[in-house]
């Protein structure tokens, strides 16, 4: 009959209106991290759910970017931090989305070879090439650090520190984020610059 | 222009910096202006130190990039020689590889106290970029530290309108090609007049293809120190470029709110647009997170204004916060896209704007209970309470067949507003602008709306009988026996039901006029389902018919009291058409109604006497309805009668033109159209600057502005002439030479005062002009 036709109509628009929520496409601080399963430099595969337990800090890195370079040879401050890291008891991860062919694209044994020569000491290089771990994280710069609590919930997103230059001069006088955030873990307070503008180089997609 | 005087500063830096600032890509500083390169000691000693230290590629590299390699090697050759560096020159004019930066200025000359535009321009070579102050996903501003004289102030970057460049999922904020970073700078008093005034800026950029490079040159200029009042001169025409395209104070009121936790809308208020010639809307915010800067922004163009959804960062601003940035909108011009950058400074307000952003499920019910209680509105209730209430008083119908009856008729109605629905999606389809907002801008259709009104309260009066005719020319239809009958007296109620309207069913029907043509259906259908509701419902319970009151001479009477809200909505419509066309307009509007009241009599008073004199009367009546319509094309909107404030221009006509001309007199033309954005902001902010509204004067320019709006053919053909097919357009005649100027789309007041200035021979170059270019 003409009525139940015209109440579906209505049923139907009403209904319309709930359209699916848009899945978030970014980490949220506060939320779990997601996780992935990656090629590593030495060949082995690594699965983030495996480190479990411990903090982790992915840092997505470009070896020929200035402002990668400005913390790695003109200052050593990242490979400082790395040290430190460890000592801490950290699992700090390189990750280099860079495609083939691009700006900062290497294959596992350069990438060892090249933390070598720049006395940087990471727990280990993830091999990003197809980009995929990188657009999981929304990963838009190098550096862009991100930091993992033991339970996998997401700490710390965002830059290296506060000032967004390629001076190493710069390094002294800005306020060093990841150590900020890894000293707060450490000591069981809360982050207290937990999401901070990226900034450097833009990585290297495909396409 | 510019190069009064270059002087070479020793270079306190350290020479490697240059060389050392990137890992893998050479930096390369020289000076094509080869004046210290070109010099004979120099070449020799370059070529000496490339034998040197080169092997044969080298030297090749040297023979095919001579002075470039020529200075680098050289300036290398010189830092191991431990000589004194000459290779690092301080001058206005700095290249890279990437980038010739040169410092300029908008003046020639410097007096105490004067504030003077500088500015760093870059030229980027194709396909790089540097960033504007907000570089988005990733990237580096330009900085310019200044080394100015004691006392003198340096404001911050006064950035042109930037554009945005994606790689992938990182969008930047950036120019191409070339950008002039201006600062104001304030000369302090006590500067030496006679003496010098010299400026030092140290940039800093990034410039990025894929790959990025951070650069660093120092830019050094001198300018002489003059009389405070003497003219400082035109300086160069990069400032004047880039002060063209510098963000303005938007002309209309921008909003914006906070729609979700997703999302942000920002409304600009411009009643006019068309959406054919609006290329790209796009926000820049100031700051990093304030927006998802990779994200898409839509736009969509409404007939109050326009809409652009912004999708929220990582630091959306709170309710009452600002957001600040940059508002740029690339319009179709005559002769290529226009952009205009709106400075914004809004803060966020909480709810969304009621109608425009609606939610589907509730213009559905707004419109279902428009419906329903449009049935009691005067122009349904008193037609339909005799009609239909007879349908389902039958007593000799079983209650199945009253109650299908009422199921027809509820179709009728429903069928009758998809047909209503069908119509305006045609001619939205056809391109008409279709609106309430729009239709209600056009006084013809006002006029209407309120002659219509009229006639109805007349009807309701008992003036005359429109029920009773259409209800004669449909009662053959509505007296069909069966469901035919029902039908029909649905369509009827309908057509009664149009010319009015009920609470909600604005909201409703605004919404769905804007929508594509699914939704706008579905909100018609709604809407006639109220309709039909209360009589759909009296069908299936007949004992509701017991609380219905019996039919009596309370009817005549409530008909009669419904006249007046009808006689209320002409004269509020009368109102709105002498807002809108001015106090004549009145005159007309009154003059109308008056034929109606007089048609409408003459209809009724000769319908009984003969076929002959119902004939007559109904010709009579039909003629002063069409006077009354006549008078209403005498209208013109924007006759308004806004006060009176003594405009300078006057309509262009052709052959006012033409006789300005062969006077010889200086005549300035604007040709401009309501929905052309840029041409009203170049309106306001360079032709009502009072600076300029000045030199009209004083210059004795007739100002003739041509409306392009309806497309007047005498202004098409006009812009013809000049290979345009659009506006806007600036003219200039000088006086007394009939080849006119043709100004830039994008208006500053000083390029209309300097095209005034620069062709006119009637001034004489001895009158003493005060610096008003700031």
């Amino acid at each position: 009959m003409a009525i139940s036709h015209i109440a579906k109509l209505f049923c139907a628009g009403v209904a319309m209106t709930f359209a699916a929520a848009v899945a978030v496409a970014e980490p949220v601080v506060g939320k779990p991290a997601p996780t992935f399963e990656a090629k590593t430099a030495d060949g082995t595969t690594l699965n983030l759910e495996s480190l479990r337990g411990r903090t982790v800090v992915l840092e997505w890195t470009n070896h020929e970017c200035p402002y990668v370079v400005k913390h790695y040879e003109k200052s050593g401050n990242i490979p400082k931090l790395q040290k430190e890291a460890a000592e801490q008891g950290v699992v700090w991860l390189q990750v280099i989305s860079s495609a083939p062919g691009k700006q900062g694209h290497v294959d596992g044994a350069t990438a060892l070879k090249l933390n070598e020569e720049r006395g940087a000491a990471p727990s280990g290089v993830i091999l990003d090439a197809d980009g995929s771990v990188g657009k999981l994280y929304a990963a838009q710069t190098s550096p862009h650090l991100f930091i993992i609590n033991p339970q996998g919930i997401l700490e710390y997103k965002g830059g290296i520190d506060s000032i967004k230059s390629a001076k190493e001069d710069d390094i002294p006088k800005a306020t060093n984020y990841v150590r900020e955030a890894l000293n707060a873990l450490a000591a069981g307070k809360k982050v207290p610059h937990a999401s901070t503008a990226p900034y450097g180089c833009s990585i290297k997609y495909a396409g | 222009m510019l190069l009064l005087s270059i002087e070479v500063l020793p270079n306190k830096q350290n020479p490697h910096r240059a060389l050392a600032n990137n890992h893998d890509m050479t930096n390369r500083l020289f000076n094509p202006a080869g004046e210290n390169c070109a010099s004979l000691r120099f070449s020799l000693f370059a070529a000496l130190s490339c034998l040197l230290f080169s092997g044969f590629r080298r030297w090749l590299f040297f023979f095919f990039r001579s002075r470039l390699a020529a200075c680098n090697l050289a300036g290398l050759s010189l830092c191991i020689l431990g000589l004194p560096a000459l290779q690092s020159y301080a001058a206005d004019y700095v290249a890279t590889e990437q980038v010739e930066a040169r410092l300029v200025a908008g003046v020639d000359a410097v007096s105490p106290g004067a504030e003077v535009y500088l500015g760093v321009h870059q030229k980027i070579i194709a396909h790089w970029h540097t960033y504007w102050l907000n570089p988005g996903d990733s990237g580096s501003p330009t900085t310019i530290a200044w080394h100015l004289p004691e006392g003198a102030a340096a404001s911050d970057i006064l950035w042109p309108i930037p554009g945005r460049s994606s790689m992938g999922p990182i969008t930047n904020y950036s120019y191409e090609n070339d950008v002039t970073l201006l600062t104001r700078i304030k000369v302090p008093d006590n500067v030496v007049v006679g003496g010098e005034f010299p400026i030092k800026a140290v940039v800093d950029w990034l410039v990025c293809e894929e790959e990025c490079i951070p650069q660093q040159v120092e830019l050094d200029l001198v300018l002489p120190v003059v009389e405070p009042g003497e003219d400082l001169g035109q300086g160069s025409e990069l400032v004047e470029a880039a002060l063209a395209r510098l963000p303005v104070e938007s002309p209309w009121p921008v909003k914006v709110f906070r729609v979700s936790d997703e999302t942000l809308e920002l409304w600009l208020e411009f009643p006019n647009a068309d959406p054919a010639t609006i290329r790209d809307l796009w926000f820049y915010p100031n700051e990093w997170g304030r927006l998802k800067q990779s994200s898409p922004q839509t736009y969509e163009v409404f007939p109050d204004g326009i809409k652009l959804q912004l999708p929220a960062g990582e630091f959306i601003p709170a309710v009452g916060e600002s957001l600040d940035g940059v508002l740029v909108l690339t319009e179709q011009g005559s002769s290529g896209d226009m952009q205009r950058g709106f400075e914004l400074v809004v803060p966020v307000q909480a709810a969304a704007l009621p109608g425009a952003s609606l939610s589907f499920a509730l213009a559905l019910l707004l419109a279902l209970a428009g419906g329903v209680i449009l049935n009691l509105m005067p122009c349904v209730f008193p037609v339909l309470s005799l009609k239909a209430l007879s349908l389902v008083r039958h007593a000799e119908h079983s209650a199945t067949h009253i109650r299908n009856h009422g199921l027809v008729y509820a179709f009728g109605v429903v069928a009758s507003f998809a047909v209503l629905a069908f119509i305006l999606i045609a001619l939205k389809a056809g391109g008409a602008q279709i609106g309430w907002g729009f239709q209600f801008q056009s006084p013809l259709f006002v006029l209407i709306a309120a002659y219509l009104m009229f006639a109805v309260g007349l009807s309701l009066s008992g003036v005359f009988y429109i029920g009773g005719s259409l209800a004669g020319a449909g009662s053959g239809l509505t007296q069909r026996s069966g469901y035919a009958g029902s039908f029909f007296t649905g369509v009827l109620a309908t057509v009664v039901a149009t010319p009015c309207t009920a609470p909600f069913m604005a909201a409703a029907l605004g919404y769905a006029l804007v929508q594509p043509a699914p939704k706008l259906l579905a909100v018609f259908l709604s809407l006639g389902l109220g309709l039909a509701l209360p009589f759909l419902l009296l069908s299936y319970w007949p004992g509701l018919q017991r609380w219905l009151p019996r039919p009596g001479i309370w009817m005549e009477r409530l008909k009669q009291v419904l006249a007046f809200p009808m006689y209320g909505a002409a004269a509020w419509l009368v109102w709105v058409l002498v807002q809108q066309a001015g106090a004549d307009a009145a005159a007309i509007a009154l003059a109308g109604l008056v034929l109606i009241g007089f048609a409408a009599w003459l209809y009724s008073v000769t319908r009984q006497i003969s076929t002959r004199a119902s004939l007559f009367g109904s010709l009579g009546a039909a003629a002063a309805v069409v006077i009354a319509l006549a008078g209403g094309s005498a209208l013109r909107a924007g006759s308004a009668d806004v006060p009176q404030i003594a405009e300078n221009w006057r309509p262009y006509e052709e052959a006012e033109l033409q006789q300005l001309l062969a006077n010889g007199e200086p005549v300035f033309l604007n040709f401009t159209a309501s929905w052309c954005i840029s041409c009203l902001v170049n309106e306001k902010v360079a032709l009502k600057n009072e600076s300029v509204i000045r030199e009209f004067e004083e210059a004795g320019v007739h100002y003739l502005k041509g409306d392009w709006t309806n497309r007047d053919p005498q202004i098409t053909t006009f812009l013809s002439r000049f290979g345009r097919s659009g506006v806007p357009l600036y003219l200039y005649y000088p006086p007394n030479k009939d080849k006119p100027v043709l100004l830039p789309q994008i208006l500053t007041p000083d390029i209309v005062i300097g095209a005034l200035r620069a062709n006119s021979t009637a001034i004489s170059s001895s009158t003493d002009f005060t610096s008003g270019r700031n």
